[in-house]
């Protein structure tokens, strides 16, 4: 393959390339109908009846794993497969069985800031669906037996992710960079938060912090609304609001480096050394964004980015180079991440150091800028195709409350942005002597070159947690 | 190469179909050049983009012991510049008119798949035509390409345990087919390929006569064959490559290899030979599949991951390839699990498949999974682009996307209890086993 296209963190840059997305974006994402059900669930609603297919996605706000006490690291994600792992009327095997004999998928997962369902199916199966996802968001079991075997997994997953150097310094970075802020918590929850965890810890993550009206839904595809409303109110709209009042739904600011904090994580087997390095980004909704897309675009953003053209295509040092943001209501984050044979780790970051600095100096040159802008409206449509992504794009314009014009603006300002503006974003966002960076690799052949750097706070890939 | 996993589960999941309205084989418009460039046009206009695919009959199962991974080698070179487009300008022209791509090699095919406005059209297939009629392959740049894919082959196979045993189970398994190899090919290869060599190879295979192209989106057919015409007609046809000729001889006892390396967790494969896409065995093993592999419900993952919480996760299916390949059973280990008590739930499940076949509701399920599948992918046009693609090199017509579904349906439920007891035999086995050495606690 040219191109791998990345997972997990990856996803983020390609929602940040793509949310920020093409010349009428309204075209593709026309106002859905707003359904506000009887227990305070709002609900977009799109009808699309070209494929007999129905998308349903859901957010509950402050239900995230920024939200966990510290001591239940991975609680919120815990509470969320736990969802599905057993209701008041059907056991594990019953969930798992109705919703794979339909061809369907229904996933819970936390992500920092909310709780997220999302479920797809042929449209003749989406009020069963629905209806196994409310057993599942309103009457979950919480089995002990269920619990443990979960936890249990759990930790080997952890352990078999050190396996995997590119997965491992992702983890290693979010923990670095983020320290005990509630964004370094890691879904997956550690070795050591997860020994510790009780039953009872998922249970009052579940009582305190899902709640109907702070659900944001979205349903496109071939449903009417008439057959939609009465759906959803026989189904999630049953789910009853907590007694008291909601607890505290905002993150904190996020950490601003200072000065160079350097980890090297030793995998004595590795023969490529991974490294991510990442800084301050932008908050979602920012006025920065759209000259921010434009930076990162020709940054590290694509395939001839600065980034991939130095470290792969003219040298030939590693099959993919990237940068990429990552947004949330109360900040954000840069970063770059790229991989090379133990021997060149020295060079790689040489010229990612490098970078940067032309980057901030210098800025991008016209024709670049035209080359950016083209590109990110050129593949913006492509980002709403799918109902899901429609479902998607409601409610992250929803939840961050940027409106259901933001992306023609956003594009609007896209096919606006000059080279000052793109500047502008590059001196803000790329860092220079201010960041976090991780290396992954065998320290043995990498110590020596990376000493020039600073010092090293090291640790050994089977040291206990991340 | 992981791609090529996930493409034939896609395949797997496209061709079972049953005709949507929205989609039907009428839509598709066929013409073949005089050339021998059979072209595939689909009127979208759901989006204001194009998905312009070139596929072409050339992937590992073409090559030879020295040439392992030139296949995927070239891939890589078709964006590093012919006599009339430098290096690198294929993707600068591109992303300067605001198109995206990407390319893929596996087993049996060579993709490459175009996303673009629709008025980038005729220069998308402009640069299309070009570089099918010679590469470059300017020395200093083949020297540094050849680097990306060894930083390739790196991370996707030897910095991932389950990617290594993957690779040694498929060498065991398979003695003298040139799927041998895996699509990256070996190391040695990759720090060899001689230049001459990879010229001549791509001269054998990029042929307009060796090649589909696939136009989903917003055009109007009319002139868009026009441009085709206009590229493309002027390319001479070549001589057709020589066929694949080599046959895998029957395996004649149970075979096994180890893996000791450094590991937090083990990896644990489990492979039978099984028959190619267009054999009558194909359908019912791939339905058989979907109860005992996919979803937490299957049979498999119950046992593996919940009841005996021996595994992390679990996976595999039939490949479905033009030449005859592998059923694979692939597990993730718990650290610690006993190994050979997974190769022993697993022969149970198979044990009772093969007693009793699977049950009218699971055959419902596994159509329910193939018709959800389909829709899905049908969305896009990147989906339609692929899935036509796909059905017509692997089937040699894209048609076979329209019927499949009833081909799924007609298959008697008896026949998975048959294929059970033809396959799943120990003289047509291979396990594979990493067992973690040193870096484990």
């Amino acid at each position: 393959m040219k191109k791998l296209v990345p997972t997990a963190l990856a996803f983020f840059l390609i929602a940040a390339l793509a949310a920020p997305a093409t010349l009428a974006a309204a075209a593709q994402l026309p106002a859905p109908e707003k359904i506000v059900l009887k227990n305070g669930i709002i609900v977009y609603h799109l009808k699309n009846s070209a494929l007999p297919i129905v998308s349903f996605r859901m957010v509950i706000r402050g239900a995230g794993s920024a939200f966990e006490p510290a001591e239940a690291e991975g609680a919120a994600n815990l509470a969320a497969t736990l969802m599905m792992k057993g209701t008041a009327k059907m056991d594990a095997d019953a969930v798992a069985e109705a919703v794979d004999f339909m061809g369907a998928s229904l996933n819970i997962s936390a992500a920092e800031e909310y709780l997220q369902v999302s479920g797809d199916s042929l449209s003749e199966h989406f009020p069963r669906l629905m209806e196994i996802a409310a057993d599942c968001l309103t009457r979950p079991s919480f089995k002990e037996e269920e619990f443990a075997k979960e936890r249990a997994k759990r930790i080997d997953v952890l352990k078999a992710a050190k396996d995997n150097p590119g997965t491992a310094v992702r983890y290693y970075f979010q923990k670095a960079y983020f320290g005990g802020h509630p964004l370094g918590h890691l879904a997956t929850g550690m070795e050591s938060s997860l020994t510790k965890m009780t039953v009872q810890a998922v249970k009052d993550f579940y009582a305190r912090r899902l709640r109907p009206n702070r659900s944001i839904a979205a349903v496109v595809g071939d449903i009417d609304k008439a057959k939609l409303v009465a759906l959803l109110e026989s189904t999630v709209g049953r789910w009853p609001n907590p007694a008291g009042a909601a607890t505290a739904d905002a993150v904190p600011a996020l950490p601003k480096p200072k000065g160079r904090t350097l980890l090297l994580i030793d995998k004595p087997d590795a023969n490529q050394a991974y490294f991510m390095l990442g800084a301050p980004g932008y908050a979602m909704g920012d006025k920065i964004t759209a000259a921010a897309s434009v930076m990162n675009t020709l940054f590290g953003g694509r395939f001839t980015s600065w980034l991939n053209t130095e470290l792969r295509i003219k040298r030939g040092l590693t099959y993919g180079a990237n940068s990429g943001v990552r947004n949330w209501a109360a900040g954000g984050l840069f970063s770059v991440s790229s991989y090379t044979k133990n021997d060149k780790i020295g060079e790689m970051l040489d010229i990612t150091l490098d970078l940067l600095k032309k980057g901030a100096g210098q800025g991008f040159a016209p024709e670049e800028i035209e080359s950016s802008r083209n590109y990110i409206l050129g593949q913006f449509p492509p980002t709403l195709e799918t109902n899901a992504s429609k479902a998607g794009a409601y409610i992250r314009l929803a939840f961050y409350k940027l409106g259901f014009g933001y992306y023609d603006k956003y594009l609007d300002e896209v096919g606006k942005t000059s080279a000052e503006n793109a500047k502008a974003a590059a001196a803000r966002l790329l860092p220079q002597d201010d960041f976090v960076l991780v290396v992954v690799g065998k320290a043995e052949e990498i110590k020596p070159l990376l000493m020039k750097y600073g010092t090293w706070r090291e640790k050994k890939i089977t040291d206990p947690d991340f | 190469m992981r791609r090529k996993f996930v493409l034939t589960l896609l395949l797997t999941a496209a061709l079972a179909v049953s005709l949507s309205a929205a989609f039907k084989k009428g839509d598709v418009r066929v013409h073949t050049l005089a050339n021998g460039l059979k072209i595939l046009l689909v009127e979208d206009h759901n989006i204001p983009n194009v998905a312009l695919y070139t596929y072409f009959r050339v992937g590992s199962r073409n090559e030879r012991p020295g040439l392992t991974g030139v296949s995927h080698f070239i891939e890589h070179m078709m964006f590093n510049g012919t006599p009339k487009i430098g290096p690198g300008e294929f993707d600068r022209r591109m992303e300067f008119q605001g198109g995206r791509n990407n390319a893929f090699t596996s087993d049996d095919m060579t993709g490459y798949t175009d996303w673009f406005p629709a008025a980038a059209l005729e220069a998308m297939i402009a640069m299309e035509a070009d570089r099918i009629q010679g590469l470059a392959f300017v020395p200093e740049v083949f020297e540094s390409e050849r680097g990306v894919i060894a930083s390739e082959r790196r991370m996707a196979v030897e910095n991932n345990n389950d990617a290594i045993l993957g690779e040694n189970v498929r060498a065991t398994a398979i003695m003298a087919h040139p799927y041998h190899w895996n699509v990256i090919g070996w190391m040695s290869d990759i720090q060899s390929w001689r230049r001459d060599e990879v010229m001549a190879y791509y001269r054998t295979y990029y042929a307009p006569n060796n090649a589909v192209l696939i136009v989903v989106g917003d055009f109007d057919p009319a002139p868009t064959l026009n441009l085709i015409r206009k590229y493309y007609g002027p390319i001479p046809a070549y001589p057709p490559p020589p066929p694949v000729s080599t046959v895998e001889p029957p395996q004649m006892g149970i075979k096994s290899v180890l893996v000791r390396k450094a590991a937090q967790a083990p990896s644990f494969q489990v492979v039978w030979h099984a028959p190619s896409a267009k054999d009558p065995d194909y359908l019912p093993l791939s339905i058989l599949a979907k109860p005992l592999l996919e979803g937490e419900s299957s049979r498999l993952y119950r046992r593996l991951v919940r009841e005996e919480q021996l595994a992390i996760r679990i996976r595999g299916g039939v490949q479905e390839t033009i030449d005859p390949l592998l059923f694979m059973i692939d597990v993730k280990p718990r650290p610690g699990a006993d190994l050979d008590r997974i190769d022993r739930v697993i022969e149970e499940e198979l044990a009772k498949i093969k007693a009793e076949g699977i049950t009218p509701k699971e055959f419902e399920k596994a159509l329910n999974i193939v018709r959800s599948d389909f829709y899905m992918e049908l969305q896009t046009i990147a989906g339609k682009a692929g899935q036509l693609g796909g059905a017509e090199l692997l089937y040699d017509d894209f048609g076979k996307l329209f019927t499949v579904m009833d081909d799924y349906a007609a298959v008697k439920i008896e026949r998975i209890k048959e294929v059970a007891l033809k396959y799943f035999q120990e003289n047509n086995k291979t396990i594979g086993k990493l067992i973690p050495e040193g870096g484990a606690k």
